[in-house]
């Protein structure tokens, strides 16, 4: 089973929620971020080349322009590798655990898998984020040793934070796993 | 839908339709937002104040939210009893838990508070809370009704006093209504902030009687037994108790002072008590939490409150409905808090309060004075936190019929009311705010904010059942707070 449906984020960009149905008790949320846009990368290049313009408008220097083409190179490489997240995931498996990964835009992935007798629940939470209170959705682990006590907490998609809408949808799916075992 | 279309255009059309609709529903519920500086975990009379006001409006079914600053790890939403939602917002803190003002960058926070839950009335809480004149001033600029309650009272001679009335006056000239809580304090506001005396009503504080009742038998009868119970600082008057304990305490080899409270004037009594050789007959208890008042209280005979000013003093209905006989000082808001054989007033000097407390240590002898029990039973049902909702709820009604002053009004009663020169400052400021409000709708628009989901009020989710089964697992009420 597979459907995928496009909701917003908080800044109101278009996302897609995947969510993958593998078995009853295995599922798999995917959110993806837009791609990033041909006009912003052309904006942030022009702005770079026509500071190092201007500079080396007067200082002549020639040491000045090479510069700026490894600048953006360099930093262009250093975005879609550390900061630009293409799309994130949550596998459920109920029983066993969840796994959350996210995918960068250079095709590099991290991946934590959190044990089902470490996990308490998932829940939505709100926060201040920012100059804004959004909601979020949260994994929040126990020490197997107090299992009343909530140790720490997880957020999930924190680089494409999807609307309420979404995260409900998520939230409920998740329980429904979460509740069977 | 209607109260977002409103916040979106603050000036007109929306505010005009809500006037329409609640003079035909007058029992309607409202959205209201308490903002005060002062807030659990700090602890005092406003706080209290907050906390049990919301706590009545929830149950007469009315949604509360409270924004407040946060306070060292507390940040953040919280939930408290019955799910009263509180925003501890991360604004810097000043002086004395007063968060400090620029009067714009509140703004963000505040305004996404008041649009996701869909606020209808602010209800900004204590002259000395510098986010609630912000949240105020917002309001006013996002088109939303207005309430301040003031909770003290001021002088008018001192150059602190001079600009803070200054200030007062400007955040108050097109606030839609102010509740103070006494006469005196109406009075001292009134000619503070130069207000129109018809939109100020007095609702006065209120104490929960079930937590303070009297128990005779924890007196010990062998003794006078007199109980001071204030924070040890110069405007409670501990000057004057200093001059008050040894002169009684010649007189009356039986009388036992318990004096419970903390402050900077604590050096005097213990001065007092080194000089006279006191120790066994003054007790100093230092600061007391909340719950261990009353178990203070019941010990004592006779409640003395020497205060040198005072809006409405809650330490003397708590004294009195734990059954004790209060001497006070006639200042303030103070000879309209309890009828007059409950109380005794005098002047606030050595002479007069001696004089007074004599009286009532004769009677206390001669068996004369109306047992603990006939008192509390008075006091009781004088002032009931029921009745300051109830007559909370009146104002809201009132105000949410009235109109916001669109900004062209807005300037001109600032410059009409507050003087050239600050009214046109404060007029200017207004305008870079709405300036700042519409940037702000512009980089994060309202239909991009979710709105919150209720815990309280006609369309909560955190309903009574959901409580008990809280309880039960909590899996479940999880699901309540958040789904």
């Amino acid at each position: 089973m597979m459907e995928d449906e496009a909701f917003t984020d908080i800044n109101g960009k278009t996302i897609s929620l995947d969510c993958q149905s593998h078995s009853s008790f295995c599922r798999e949320f995917t959110v993806s971020s837009p791609k990033t846009s041909m006009a912003k990368v052309m904006v942030y290049t022009c702005c770079v080349w026509l500071l190092s313009y201007t500079v080396f408008f007067f200082t002549q220097n020639t040491a000045v322009l090479s510069a700026a083409i490894v600048i953006t190179l360099v930093s262009m490489m250093l975005h879609i590798h550390f900061v630009k997240v293409d799309h994130e995931s949550l596998l459920v498996i109920g029983s066993l655990g969840i796994q959350l990964s996210s995918n960068y835009a250079s095709g590099r992935e991290t991946t934590t898998f959190i044990e089902m007798n470490k996990i308490k629940d998932i829940v939505i939470n709100e926060a201040i984020y920012m100059h804004q209170i959004i909601y979020f959705l949260c994994v929040l682990l126990k020490d197997p040793s107090e299992p009343d006590a909530v140790s720490s907490v997880v957020p999930l998609f924190q680089s494409s934070k999807p609307r309420l809408n979404c995260l409900v949808k998520i939230y409920k799916s998740c329980q429904e796993i979460l509740s069977k075992c | 839908m209607g109260q977002r279309r409103r916040v979106a255009n603050p000036p007109s059309q929306g505010v005009a339709g809500a006037r329409t609709d609640c003079v035909r529903v007058s029992d309607r519920k409202h959205n209201i937002c308490m903002v005060s500086d002062f807030f659990y975990p700090n602890m005092g009379g406003v706080e209290s104040h907050i906390y049990q006001l919301s706590q009545c409006l929830i149950q007469k079914g009315h949604k509360v939210v409270i924004a407040t600053h946060a306070y060292d790890r507390r940040k953040g939403v919280r939930y408290l009893t019955n799910g009263l939602k509180v925003y501890y917002l991360p604004l810097q803190v000043m002086y004395n838990q007063s968060t400090a003002t620029t009067c714009f960058h509140s703004l963000p926070l505040l305004r996404c508070v008041f649009v996701r839950e869909r606020i209808t009335v602010v209800h900004a809480h204590s002259s000395f809370s510098a986010m609630a004149h912000d949240a105020l001033f917002h309001a006013k600029t996002m088109g939303l009704n207005t309430v301040f309650t003031d909770h003290s009272l001021f002088g008018f001679a001192d150059v602190s006093s001079v600009l803070t009335n200054k200030l007062l006056t400007v955040s108050l000239c097109d606030t839609n209504h102010i509740v103070c809580v006494s006469y005196t304090s109406k009075e001292n506001t009134v000619l503070r902030a130069t207000l129109n005396p018809e939109i100020v009503s007095v609702i006065p504080n209120a104490v929960d009687p079930t937590d303070f009742t009297p128990d005779p038998s924890q007196r010990q009868e062998d003794r006078i037994t007199i109980v001071v119970i204030s924070r040890l600082v110069y405007r409670k008057g501990i000057d004057l108790l200093g001059g008050i304990i040894p002169e009684l305490c010649l007189k009356h080899p039986d009388l036992h002072f318990l004096i419970g409270g903390e402050g900077p004037k604590r050096i005097v009594l213990e001065e007092v008590r080194e000089k006279y050789q006191l120790h066994d007959r003054v007790q100093l208890l230092g600061a007391l939490e909340h719950k261990d008042v009353r178990g203070v209280l019941v010990q004592g005979h006779i409640f003395l409150n020497t205060s040198l000013t005072e809006a409405f003093c809650m330490a003397i209905v708590e004294g009195a409905s734990c059954g004790l006989q209060v001497v006070s000082t006639r200042v303030g808001g103070i000879p309209e808090v309890l009828p007059e054989d409950l109380i005794t007033l005098c002047e606030p000097t050595v002479r007069s309060l001696c004089a007074g407390l004599e009286t009532v240590i004769a009677q206390q002898r001669s068996g004369s004075l109306p047992s603990p029990a006939s008192i509390h039973a008075r006091v009781k049902n004088l002032y009931t936190w029921k009745n300051v909702a109830e007559r909370t709820e009146k104002v809201y009604d009132r105000v949410a019929g009235e109109e916001v002053l669109p900004l062209d009004r807005r300037l001109w009663r600032l410059r009409a009311h507050c003087g050239p020169v600050s009214g046109s400052i404060f007029a200017f400021v207004a305008v870079l705010d709405f300036l700042f409000l519409l940037l702000l709708q512009w980089l994060v628009p309202d239909r991009l904010m979710d709105d919150a989901v209720d815990a309280t009020g006609p369309h909560r989710l955190w309903r009574q059942e959901t409580i008990v089964k809280q309880t039960k697992s909590r899996s479940h009420s999880k699901g309540a707070t958040s789904s």
